[in-house]
């Protein structure tokens, strides 16, 4: 299927996103709630672009992690009605966390103007739903958005240890602006009101992971007996890769 | 197009109480209660009247509504004291009750029946067609009406595609706000691959003031069961869900009531009419979720997710409710679907103007006179809804602005009064048509607080999925409530366009795409309004408490004291018939004074 980015012809899979054609041919488009894992969100409408499908006498603005590309179209990821949209985009998230260094990056960028900040829950949350996903991919679920509307924020069930969390931090990972707080100290994580105590690499003896989450993932698939953390682990694959070989 | 009324067909005495929600506040229960007693007390009746308790009129300004059929008799504001002399004068002796006719406020005429009234003679029924005239409980009352007979002329004689073709002709456009093409709708969900399929109705109403799907799932639900029915059978659909408001306990009720009724008269269930042909409905309550009226929220709130909505690439008629392609239309829309597959597509599509058929039902509320239900021809003027239908603005203050479509829509200034209004002339006029909504405003209306109130109500409502709604909403309310205070500045009026552009092209769904038209219509038609607050911090309608600033001009006081009497801090002073005086320093500047005078006596600064 040929699509036309930019004035520049490609060729697409039926049915997959501009975003992930565009990803792959490397033209760039902004984004705060996508991951290639989770697939697109439509949620922070950074990668709004212009698109005309065949048979339509006028392009339209649509979010190009969840639009199907499913005919020839030609497509447009810049314009000026598009810069100003993300620069107003850039302005309103920029109020939520403002001294992260993405936004400030983003906000010179764009040019956008400065809004005074607002307090948010966590600090730099731009509520892009990363965490959730990961959180639910992990398949746990342990946050979510509570409320709605302005008062929307990301949350254990009524802010408490949550039975759920496993300590595992896979949300903190995917934040881009590192707002979920972790706290290591010795043997110990906090994370979302809740402490874990940390194994430590069988290996060399950095501590990397939460007994839950290791019960956790034994449950769920052959991780091995040995508890390694990761560099350790990917040392180890190295090895019997090599071995394995010979 | 209507069904004659036929129900007095044996000339027995019909008494029919209006107990829509409206008339139930002002006591209309009680009053039903009333005659249900009191005729037990007349043994020397020999046949009982019937007393039925209906659905909304719609004149709910004049409410408790009576009706007295055969001979079609309606009086006004009645209470549960009124109902032995109604009993004795009108049903035994058949004298009228001249106190609780209406009394025409030109002519000053008592008229006997509302069909007389300007309220009603302007109106045209067909969603509304039987509401007040049938207990909404009884099946039997809906069937009398020409009920079912538009599902049976459909099962029995036409096939599922001729049903949408008959739709198509008719110009049905769908009444929750979009105004898509019905027929269009369901020829998309007829086309799409797949033997499952849904059918939805959406009776998630909550724009502030409206009361159109409330009142038809209340008065008539058997209308919009049927238009379901319909539905399924012309797109090849097997069940369907009607998700309503948790709030609405009386339509849930009646609804709950009407589709085990029509399942048990065999218009629902495994094999409707003896065709084989099947479908079933289910009752969904909704949680409150404003945003859970959008389709792809509803759908989400259904299947037991958060109510939020996604990207509409993919229409719900290929890929809806669970993934299978599902119609959604709204209460008001499938209210009309009994009336054109029964009667043909040609008298429906006779009325109304070149591209939105038919009529429009609109909750009539704000400063005027006749509040209430009212349907009317599409390409009606708002003057004549307003001042032929309303009765005008109220204590004859002068029209400022309407806001139609809720906090979707905008404000409508007096010089559109003439506009014929229909889904595109309103959108033209920077409003929309909204399910309906129409809110009367007269000169002593802020239209920076009007934005403000719909920006305010929209903080809370908006799902809070994506960035341009959520936070272009919050920096909306900011501006706004800084202009409201005296705060604002030259520069907010560009910061609040800027904001709204990004909010009407980015927005995920059309919540946040609408979101700032209360701005911008106020903007567009009210700004020298704006300008007044940011640079002389004044709000010319005496409603921004921080820049009312209120006194009384001893020109023009007589000293009446009504001001006093409804100050609740006590700071006007003054003797009788002496011009009174107000102490700033008290003064919180509520400005109940300033509505109660009855002689413009308080002024501004």
């Amino acid at each position: 299927m040929k699509i036309t980015v930019n004035g520049q012809e490609r060729e697409a899979h039926a049915g997959e996103s501009i975003l992930d054609l565009c990803r792959r041919e490397g033209i760039p488009i902004p984004t705060f709630c996508y991951h290639q894992a989770f697939g697109g969100q439509g949620a922070c409408r950074m990668c709004m672009v212009e698109i005309k499908e065949d048979g339509q006498s006028r392009s339209r603005l649509v979010a190009a992690c969840t639009y199907p590309l499913t005919k020839t179209a030609e497509i447009i990821t810049e314009s000026e009605q598009i810069q100003r949209i993300r620069r107003t985009i850039v302005m309103l998230l920029a109020r939520r966390a403002g001294e992260n260094p993405l936004l400030e990056e983003l906000s010179r960028a764009y040019g956008a103007a400065h809004l005074p900040a607002i307090t948010v829950e966590p600090a730099n949350c731009i509520l892009c739903g990363l965490c959730i996903h990961a959180c639910a991919e992990m398949g746990r679920s342990a946050i979510w958005s509570m409320f709605r509307g302005v008062d929307k924020r990301i949350a254990t069930p009524y802010d408490e240890a949550s039975d759920d969390c496993m300590g595992c931090a896979a949300c903190a990972r995917v934040c881009p602006t590192q707002a979920i707080k972790v706290e290591e100290e010795d043997a110990v994580r906090k994370i979302w009101n809740k402490t874990f105590a940390l194994v430590s690499c069988s290996r060399c003896g950095k501590y990397y992971a939460t007994r839950e989450e290791l019960e956790y993932l034994s449950k769920h698939g052959d991780f091995g007996q040995q508890q390694l953390c990761e560099t350790c682990r990917k040392k180890n694959l190295a090895y019997n890769i090599k071995t394995f070989q010979q | 197009m209507q069904t004659e009324m036929n129900l007095g067909s044996d000339d027995r005495q019909t008494v029919l109480v209006c107990c829509g929600t409206g008339c139930t506040a002002n006591g209309g229960r009680e009053v039903f209660n009333a005659f249900e007693t009191s005729l037990q007390d007349h043994p020397e009746i020999q046949v009982l009247p019937v007393v039925k308790a209906t659905g909304c009129n719609g004149w709910c300004e004049k409410g408790p509504l009576v009706r007295l059929l055969p001979r079609d008799i309606t009086y006004c504001s009645v209470a549960p004291a009124d109902v032995d002399e109604i009993i004795n004068k009108t049903l035994l002796d058949g004298v009228l009750v001249k106190r609780l006719l209406y009394r025409d406020p030109v002519s000053k005429e008592h008229l006997t029946s509302h069909h007389l009234t300007d309220f009603y003679r302007k109106q045209h029924k067909i969603a509304l067609r039987n509401i007040g005239e049938i207990d909404p409980g009884q099946i039997d009352d809906y069937v009398q009406r020409g009920g079912y007979q538009a599902l049976q002329k459909a099962l029995l004689g036409m096939k599922g595609q001729e049903v949408i073709d008959t739709i198509k002709a008719s110009g049905l456009r769908g009444r929750g706000g979009g105004g898509f093409p019905t027929g269009q709708k369901w020829q998309a969900c007829r086309n799409a691959s797949g033997n499952t399929k849904y059918i939805i109705c959406n009776g998630d109403e909550g724009d502030p003031g409206a009361f159109m799907d409330r009142s038809i799932m209340e008065g008539d639900p058997h209308t919009v069961i049927e238009g379901m029915i319909l539905g399924a059978y012309a797109v090849g659909a097997s069940h369907g869900y009607i998700y309503v408001r948790d709030e609405y306990d009386l339509a849930v009720q009646y609804l709950r009531k009407a589709v085990d009724d029509a399942r048990q008269r065999g218009y629902l269930g495994n094999n409707i009419l003896n065709t084989g042909f099947v479908f079933d409905i289910d009752l969904i309550r909704g949680g409150g979720a404003f945003v859970c009226g959008e389709e792809t929220a509803l759908i989400a709130s259904i299947e037991g997710r958060v109510g939020e909505p996604h990207d509409k690439y993919i229409f719900p008629t290929e890929k809806g409710l669970w993934g299978k392609p599902t119609v959604i239309n709204n209460v008001e829309t499938w209210a009309n679907v009994p009336v054109i597959v029964l009667h043909g597509p040609a008298s429906f599509a006779a009325i109304g103007t070149a591209n939105s058929k038919g009529t429009k039902v609109f909750s009539l509320v704000g400063k005027v006179v006749n509040t209430g239900l009212v349907e009317v021809p599409m390409g009606t003027t708002l003057r004549e809804i307003i001042y032929e239908i309303g009765g005008g603005v109220l204590k004859k203050r002068s029209f400022k602005a309407v806001q139609t479509g809720g906090p979707s829509g905008g404000c409508i200034p007096a010089e559109l009064l003439d506009l014929p209004i229909d889904f595109d002339s309103l959108t033209e006029a920077g409003s929309m048509m909204g399910s309906g909504g129409l809110i009367v405003m007269d000169d002593r209306t802020c239209m920076v607080e009007v934005a403000r109130y719909y920006v305010n109500f929209l903080a809370g409502e908006s799902c809070g999925k994506c960035t341009p709604c959520r936070e272009g909403i919050r920096a909306l309310l900011e501006i706004l409530t800084r202009i409201s205070e005296g705060q604002g500045s030259i520069g907010d009026l560009d910061l609040l366009e800027d904001i709204s552009f990004t909010m009407q092209q980015a927005s995920l769904c059309a919540l946040g795409r609408t979101a700032p038209n209360p701005v911008l219509s106020t903007l567009r038609y009210f700004r020298e309004e704006y300008l007044e607050h940011i640079e002389q911090h004044r709000c010319p309608a005496g409603v921004c408490r921080a820049l009312s600033i209120f006194y009384i001009d001893p020109e023009v006081c007589n000293g009446c004291g009504v001001c006093a009497r409804h100050c609740a801090v006590n700071a006007i002073q003054g003797e009788k018939k002496q011009a009174h005086v107000i102490d700033e320093s008290i003064c919180i500047h509520c400005g109940e004074c300033y509505r109660q005078c009855a002689f413009d006596a308080i002024k501004l600064r």
